[in-house]
């Protein structure tokens, strides 16, 4: 009671001023009031000991936080981007020379250079993705001395004067004549030559090498002679001896791994009748392996062959009694191939993303024998073979028992004659040529006349094979570039997903073949450019199709808040709620302390 | 001041950037050559199991039959059943498996070669083959090894519902997954063009996210619809196969491989009142009209062929007797060598690219600890770590306490 009644005494006092400073009560005993007041300073031990925990979960949580942290190697976007955008702006620009070489003529070389170039502008279709850059000099060998032009060509000069004159022309044999322009010219990697000689005989020749020749008639008109060069460089030099400039992709048969796997199959359809086999082994050591290793930049091939038996085909042929055999037509060719019956693809060499291509001899029972096919203006083919793009080739082979069944022994295991197994395999080497775009013929029809294309014994010419390097090193890269942006692409669309070390290794290294595809590409060497950009894609394709990268199979942020949730929102809940009620338990104490010193300061 | 803003003017200089913009898109997109149509392929998937879901096995087989009767060879099927129906225990007729009472019929004859069997057939395993994501040593055939001029049937039957297939009892395929999977498909050109035929209840719903251009889809209901069977085998005991797939073989039986009826004549042999529920088709992100389209572009296996003009004659210049005398020494070992089977280590180049960059760890013993800990693969190992570390301060805050 005292104290209340001394309250509004000691208020008043406070209210008269600090002169009253009312000496003779002790001033120990201003009103205390235990609900706003303490004598004591507020102990921190209990504030300390509530932050602790809750900074010991803050310290905590950066370790929780790397351990679920998802692995994802890091991949050069930004070095994707720019090889797209490279490949897609300065067009890849394969470098090329031409040169052309009259000789007996009276021209002036620079007036002809202008004209071929014209006549070169006329064919060149607009190629968006792969052009090349080609420069062009003349010479114009007059026997005694020479004109150049342009006169400071590095490459004409090369030639020596008076190193070509008509006589070389003279005898027919193609062969001889294109050894000697060989040696010549020396065909050098991404130089292309071309002969133009006045005499006797009309002619007009690719060789096998790097050049061209052409003989004309005394008569004529250098100007024809000049859009018939032109034709050659651009259709046939550049284009491989197609319309278009560019190879559609059904005539790319190279598997994502930069591998094609060719499986000969002997078929004999009947048993019953006769039962055929062959020496393979000796003709894929003559014929197919040179042109296996011809084709080592632009593929790695292995080759399989096996012999099936009980394989008829599917589609019907009739007889014609005026040929004397059975005869289908190019009508019932998509239906020939019997896929129940004919089990081709049992290949264990080829891995998962190698290209087969399956070649067939079919060989017919007695019933149907000899079969022919008959063409669409009714000729007879001489080959009895056709292809399908991107899977291979069939021929038919009509063995000897069908024509003169009197001397023949059906039980005994017969082997295809060698000299009609190499029939066949210069047919299947048509056959390749053709599932890789070129013609099986070996004659180009162009617009101004025809030009014999000499053949080769690895199958491809060495221009052809310029050809293959320069359009499989464009569509390599091209498909190389996709691929790395759609591989980029998925994985920043999905921020959670694991991406492994190996992917980034894989992708670091397709950049680096790419970048040295396109830096040969651009000095020349295709060879090499095709080997690096076939590795590129493969290894891009690795990347994307990497199987680890898996929608299904990776963590979502709902997962993740699922699993942690229930222990730590109860628990930071409790931890956060303590520290904050002991805060504001420590301010009220520490502002009762305040208070009361303030009171006891005034009292005193 | 005066801001001559002259509407034409303005006009004229908005027109610059977009002329700019538009012939740099144009630019860009690059002609899209259209792919030969080369092949054929099938991806048929059954996802039910036990017994009482015969008749989605039988559908699935009797799809199988069908395509391989006009022409896609089995190289070029994938065939996914997710359970054994020919040899189940409650199967009356052994091997057997019928998709009409009639039993005239038998599915499972001969040459049935099935990819993905059993507890196999997951939701995974479908996108992998999709996709084209498989570990190195799954074979070829168990591949989709399509490429961008093949046209992909892609067949589903089994129990689904709003945006859902349910697969084996225990997992969903959402439409969300299929839409992601075809997308990828699209660009990496995995197919030209891609039917969907899904036989499910509410069937329509699982193809509504699609959105890549060349993808043809019907399913067998809409949402909110049941799909029936037809009829049940009394024999057998089960249902033995759905309505709209038999509508479907019903048109089918009439053909054979030289046919060309389209794809629109397909479509519109479902009768609603039949079937019980509305067939629908989505042909908006498909460009072809139906009506030119044949089934056999699909359904069958039509090879697109050239005739071999000539022979490539650069040997017959050659002499034949240059075989005779090949007997040397060095070319018979020569041939040895290359007559052994290549093995192709496809391990190997991955293995060699082990991330073994960790070995060049220096001495400090904080980036050996931080490189123990991004080793540690463990989590609960780095959990104790954590809590090993907050026990110091346990300690010294009970210490402050007393």
């Amino acid at each position: 009671m005292a104290e209340i009644s001394e309250a509004p005494d000691s208020d008043s006092s406070k209210l008269l001023g600090s002169d009253s400073k009312a000496p003779q009560r002790p001033d120990s005993e201003p009103e205390f009031d235990p609900k706003l007041m303490r004598k004591t300073k507020p102990g921190l031990k209990r504030l300390f000991l509530t932050f602790s925990v809750l900074f010991s979960f803050l310290l905590g949580f950066p370790f929780l936080w790397k351990s679920v942290e998802i692995y994802r190697s890091p991949l050069p976007f930004r070095e994707i981007d720019s090889l797209s955008t490279q490949l897609r702006s300065d067009t890849l620009l394969f470098p090329l020379h031409f040169h052309a070489l009259f000789v007996g003529f009276d021209s002036d070389p620079d007036r002809l250079r202008w004209s071929i170039l014209s006549e070169i502008t006329k064919l060149t279709s607009q190629n968006p993705k792969c052009s090349d850059n080609y420069t062009l000099s003349v010479t114009v060998d007059l026997g005694s001395r020479c004109l150049r032009g342009p006169t400071s060509s590095p490459h004409s000069s090369s030639y020596q004067c008076g190193s070509v004159t008509g006589d070389d022309f003279v005898q027919n044999d193609d062969v001889v004549v294109d050894e000697r322009l060989a040696s010549v010219f020396g065909g050098k990697n991404n130089e292309y030559s071309m002969a133009v000689v006045k005499g006797v005989s009309e002619r007009a020749v690719v060789g096998k090498y790097r050049h061209a020749w052409m003989v004309v008639g005394d008569g004529s008109d250098v100007e024809m002679a000049v859009v018939k060069v032109a034709e050659v460089l651009i259709k046939v030099f550049i284009n491989g001896g197609r319309e278009e400039g560019l190879i559609r992709n059904e005539f790319m048969p190279v598997g994502a791994d930069g591998k094609i796997v060719l499986s000969f199959n002997l078929l004999n359809a009947d048993p019953h009748d006769w039962v055929y086999d062959w020496d393979f082994e000796k003709i894929d050591d003559t014929l197919l392996t040179p042109m296996i290793e011809a084709l080592g930049p632009v593929a790695n091939i292995s080759v399989e062959s096996q012999v099936l038996y009980h394989t008829p085909k599917a589609s019907f042929s009739y007889w014609n009694q005026k040929l004397e055999s059975y005869v289908f037509s190019t009508k019932d060719l998509p239906f020939f191939v019997n896929s129940n019956e004919w089990h081709l693809d049992t290949s264990i060499a080829a891995g998962g993303r190698s290209k087969i291509l399956q070649f067939a001899v079919y060989v017919p029972s007695a019933k149907e024998c000899p079969l022919l096919l008959q063409l669409p203006n009714g000729e007879i083919s001489k080959t009895n073979g056709f292809i399908s793009p991107m899977w291979g080739g069939v021929i038919v082979w009509n063995p000897q028992g069908c024509l003169k069944d009197s001397e023949f022994k059906p039980s005994a295991k017969n082997i295809i004659p060698i000299q009609d197994l190499e029939n066949m395999f210069e047919v299947f080497i048509g056959q390749f040529r053709q599932l890789f775009g070129f013609k099986s013929l070996n004659v180009y029809t162009g617009a101004s006349g025809d030009w014999n294309l000499l053949p080769s014994e690895r199958g491809f010419t060495e221009w052809e094979l310029d050809v293959l390097s320069r359009q499989h090193t464009c569509f390599n890269l091209h498909s190389c570039a996709t691929t790395l942006g759609s591989l980029s692409r998925l994985v920043q669309s999905l921020p959670r997903m694991i991406i492994k070390d190996e992917i980034g290794k894989q992708v670091k290294l397709s950049l680096e073949a790419a970048k040295l595809a396109l830096s040969n590409a651009s000095s020349g060497v295709y060879e090499f450019s095709a080997a690096s950009s076939s590795q590129a894609r493969s290894l891009a394709e690795d990347a994307f199709f990497h199987p680890s990268i898996m929608s299904v199979s990776y963590y979502s942020f709902e997962h993740c808040f699922a699993v942690y949730s229930p222990f730590f929102l109860p628990v930071s809940m409790h931890v956060v709620l303590a520290a904050l009620r002991e805060l504001r338990r420590y301010k009220q104490e520490k502002a009762k302390y305040l208070a009361w010193k303030a009171k006891a300061n005034t009292a005193t | 001041m005066e801001t001559f803003i002259n509407p034409k003017s303005l006009f004229h200089l908005l027109l610059l950037p977009c002329l700019l913009l538009y012939s740099s898109i144009a630019y860009n997109s690059s002609p899209v050559e259209a792919a030969m149509h080369t092949n054929n392929w099938a991806v048929l998937v059954c996802t039910s199991r036990f017994w009482f879901n015969y008749r989605h096995m039988a559908n699935t087989l009797s799809l199988y039959r069908t395509v391989k009767r006009l022409g896609i060879p089995d190289e070029r099927i994938i065939l996914m059943l997710a359970d054994d129906m020919a040899c189940n225990t409650r199967n009356k007729y052994p091997a057997q498996v019928f998709n009409n009472e009639n039993h005239r019929l038998n599915l499972y004859g001969d040459n049935v070669e099935v990819d993905y069997r059993g507890y196999e057939v997951t939701v995974e395993n479908f996108l992998r083959v999709l996709t084209g994501r498989h570990e190195t040593a799954v074979p070829r055939s168990k591949r989709l090894l399509s490429d961008e001029g093949s046209h992909i049937l892609l067949y589903m039957t089994g129990h689904g519902g709003d945006e859902f297939l349910k697969f084996q009892d225990s997992e969903e395929l959402q439409s969300h997954d299929l839409a992601d999977a075809v997308k990828q498909m699209k660009e990496k050109h995995r197919f030209k063009e891609l039917l969907i035929m899904v036989d499910t209840c509410q069937a329509a719903t699982l193809f509504n996210q699609l959105q890549s251009p060349g993808v043809l889809a019907i399913g067998s209901s809409m949402k909110g619809e049941n799909s029936y069977s037809h009829h049940l085998d009394s024999d057998v005991g089960v249902s033995v196969v759905d309505r709209f797939t038999y509508y479907t073989l019903a048109f089918f039986e009439r053909l054979n491989i030289y046919d060309n009826a389209s794809l629109s004549s397909l479509f519109s042999s479902y009768n609603p009142s039949l079937l019980m529920s509305t067939a629908y088709y989505r042909k908006d992100l498909y460009k072809r009209r139906l009506e030119e389209v044949p089934v056999t572009n699909f359904f069958g296996s039509v090879m697109e062929t050239i005739h071999t003009d000539a022979a490539y004659k650069a040997l017959s210049r050659r002499n034949s007797g240059r075989f005779e005398d090949e007997m040397s020494l060095d070319q018979s070992v020569h041939h040895i060598k290359r007559r052994m089977l290549i093995k192709v280590n496809d391990g190997d180049e991955i293995h060699d690219i082990n991330p073994e960059g960790e070995e060049g760890a220096s001495k400090c013993p904080w980036s050996t600890f931080r490189n123990k800990f991004q080793k540690a693969e463990n989590v609960d190992s780095l959990l104790n770590y954590g809590l090993v570390a907050m026990i110091p301060l346990l300690v010294i805050s009970t210490w402050l306490v007393q």
